[in-house]
């Protein structure tokens, strides 16, 4: 299980670097869908602690957080539409009119 | 299934687009702001009359779920009602009420959940309404940006959130707030300090705590002002109450660290919200800033761990959420006149609205925390709580930072009674009254609770017993 845990805490650590890092917009929305699914991983580690025993409560968590993850990124995306209409670019470095 | 509340608001929220294709036929689709606004109304009825605790499966309501949800009922019907009139000029009005029904379940849902994850869910709810409703107008570009901002700096916090809900499910094997109190309270490994970081994390990013409110002086500006006051308002404040919700049920083990941090924090953020807005001309960002100052005194309240400073931190969010609803709409309202936020350009409104010019000046009078009104009543009662549990210098910063914050709502003020200098000024004039009625409501709310608190002090006390198993 231990495996499990390093693997996603390195998910998360990607998932945030490339928030930090990145400059295009649809990267960053990719970066919410690592962050989300490394907590996905955990629950379904940890569905497996007892032997012989599998929680279903983790895999109907796991199905619920899928969905709303599509749906915060389909709004991500729609966002991004009108984003791009305005400034003509992707790059978020342009999105920096909004000051003090 | 989800109790009364909840399920009516879904059930208005799913009927109101219906009924706006058809209004839509007969070019009146700002009346679903009416059926919107009955509907809400339904709902703060159904909430003061609930039998409280009542424990249904998913859901767990006590006190404190009941004095919040009621909160975000309150202001919400007053916002249902304003956007009638304010939001009449734009496009796919009846999504608008939509979002916000929706917006407000998830709000009532994340304060009646009985598990995390639950709780989770209806968070993420209204996340996804409050995001669509910053960028409702999408044809400028302001929105836009402040909307793309918030969602990526607020579903990373979500993300958190659910990642530190992962780590807490591995050491219990349960995410229901009563199990969970009963097998973490005695608790103290490593792994319960990584998950309360985690949770922490994406709660601060939510409330807007130092250092990680930077999206919320956009997102705030940049929403119509009715869905300014409900972010304000009451949405922050749902990261508050989450905060109290689960630092007091899971964390409760390690308690004394949290709090610790949380002090410091809550001076911190008390300080960024009341000395940037000394330099803004913007009166919504103005606004926007000061929320951030009201939610470190707040903060502060939590962190005294005391009864009296629970109940004062909850009462705080109760007038907080009347004192900036009425002071986000009364901007609105000039904005709605004059279409401009830039001060300046506003110089003598006060003498061509003078209602909105009265309203506007006493929420902010009760912002600063003057004698007769509510947000005195809060701020003496979060000093008071500060002395009792030996954190005076808490309280004294509560204090400076009160003197401060009256020099910017001051100047506000002065902006609104200077002489007329344009000519846009020159034509403006009172509002329609169906935007002054939910301002005159608020009005007298601010007025009646500065006078008579006792009853809502009671209310929030056994709120605060809620949290503390008293």
């Amino acid at each position: 299980m231990n495996e499990y845990i390093i693997l996603s805490l390195v998910l998360y650590a990607l998932g945030m670097y490339c928030l930090a890092t990145k400059r295009n917009m649809i990267r960053l929305l990719l970066g919410i869908e690592i962050l989300i699914n490394a907590a996905n991983i955990n629950f379904i580690s940890f569905s497996r602690a007892i032997p012989g025993f599998i929680d279903p409560l983790a895999y109907s968590i796991v199905t619920v957080s899928i969905g709303l993850a599509a749906s915060v990124t389909a709004v991500g995306v729609i966002i991004l539409v009108y984003a791009h209409r305005h400034y003509g670019t992707l790059d978020v470095r342009v999105l920096k009119r909004l000051r003090g | 299934m989800f109790s009364l509340p909840i399920d009516t608001l879904l059930i208005f929220a799913i009927t109101t687009p219906a009924l706006g294709w058809l209004l839509e036929r007969v070019k009146r689709a700002n009346l679903c702001g009416i059926y919107a606004a009955i509907g809400l109304a339904i709902v703060t009825w159904e909430i003061l009359y609930m039998k409280v605790p009542l424990n249904s499966g998913l859901m767990f309501i006590d006190q404190l779920g009941v004095f919040m949800a009621l909160a975000f009922s309150i202001l919400g019907l007053m916002a249902c009602i304003y956007s009638i009139k304010y939001m009449e000029r734009d496009e796919a009005i009846p999504l608008f009420y939509s979002l916000l029904l929706l917006m407000i379940a998830g709000m009532i849902g994340c304060v009646f959940a009985g598990d995390m994850f639950s709780f989770f869910v209806f968070w993420e709810m209204m996340c996804i309404a409050s995001y669509t409703l910053v960028a409702f107008r999408r044809e400028k570009w302001e929105p836009v940006e402040a909307a793309f901002k918030y969602l990526i700096m607020s579903s990373a916090g979500s993300a958190s959130i659910l990642f530190g809900m992962s780590l807490v499910y591995g050491m219990c094997g349960t995410l229901i707030f009563n199990d969970l109190y009963k097998i973490l309270s005695n608790v103290s490994n490593v792994w319960i300090y990584v998950a309360a970081v985690f949770i922490f994390i994406g709660l601060g990013i939510k409330s807007a705590i130092f250092p990680l409110h930077t999206w919320l002086p956009d997102a705030h500006s940049a929403a119509p002002s009715s869905i300014s006051a409900m972010l304000s308002g009451v949405v922050v404040e749902t990261g508050i109450y989450a905060i109290c919700r689960i630092g007091f049920t899971v964390f409760y083990g390690i308690y004394n660290q949290w709090m610790e941090i949380i002090a410091i924090l809550s001076i911190f953020t008390m300080l960024v919200g009341n000395l940037t807005p000394l330099l803004q001309t913007d009166i919504k960002r103005l606004l926007a800033y000061s929320s951030i100052a009201h939610i470190g005194y707040m903060l502060a309240g939590v962190s005294t761990g005391t009864i009296l400073g629970l109940t004062a931190a909850l009462l705080h969010i109760f007038n907080h959420a009347i004192m900036k609803g009425s002071a986000f709409l009364c901007s609105g309202m000039i904005l709605y006149r004059l279409e401009t936020r830039e001060m300046k350009e506003m110089a003598g409104i006060g003498r061509k609205m003078p209602i909105t010019a009265a309203i506007f000046s006493l929420s902010l009078f009760s912002l600063i925390g003057m004698p007769p009104l509510n947000g005195f009543i809060s701020k003496l009662l979060l000093v008071m709580a500060t002395i009792e549990a030996n954190m005076a210098w808490l309280g004294a910063a509560i204090i400076i930072n009160s003197a401060i914050s009256a020099a910017y709502y001051l100047r506000t003020i002065k902006a609104l009674l200077q002489p007329i200098s344009s000519k846009k000024v020159e034509e403006a004039r009172e509002g329609p009254i169906i935007m002054l009625a939910p301002l005159l409501i608020l009005a007298c709310l601010i007025v009646i609770f500065g006078i008579w608190p006792d009853g809502l002090i009671e209310f929030a006390k056994s709120a605060a017993n809620v949290l503390l198993r008293g």
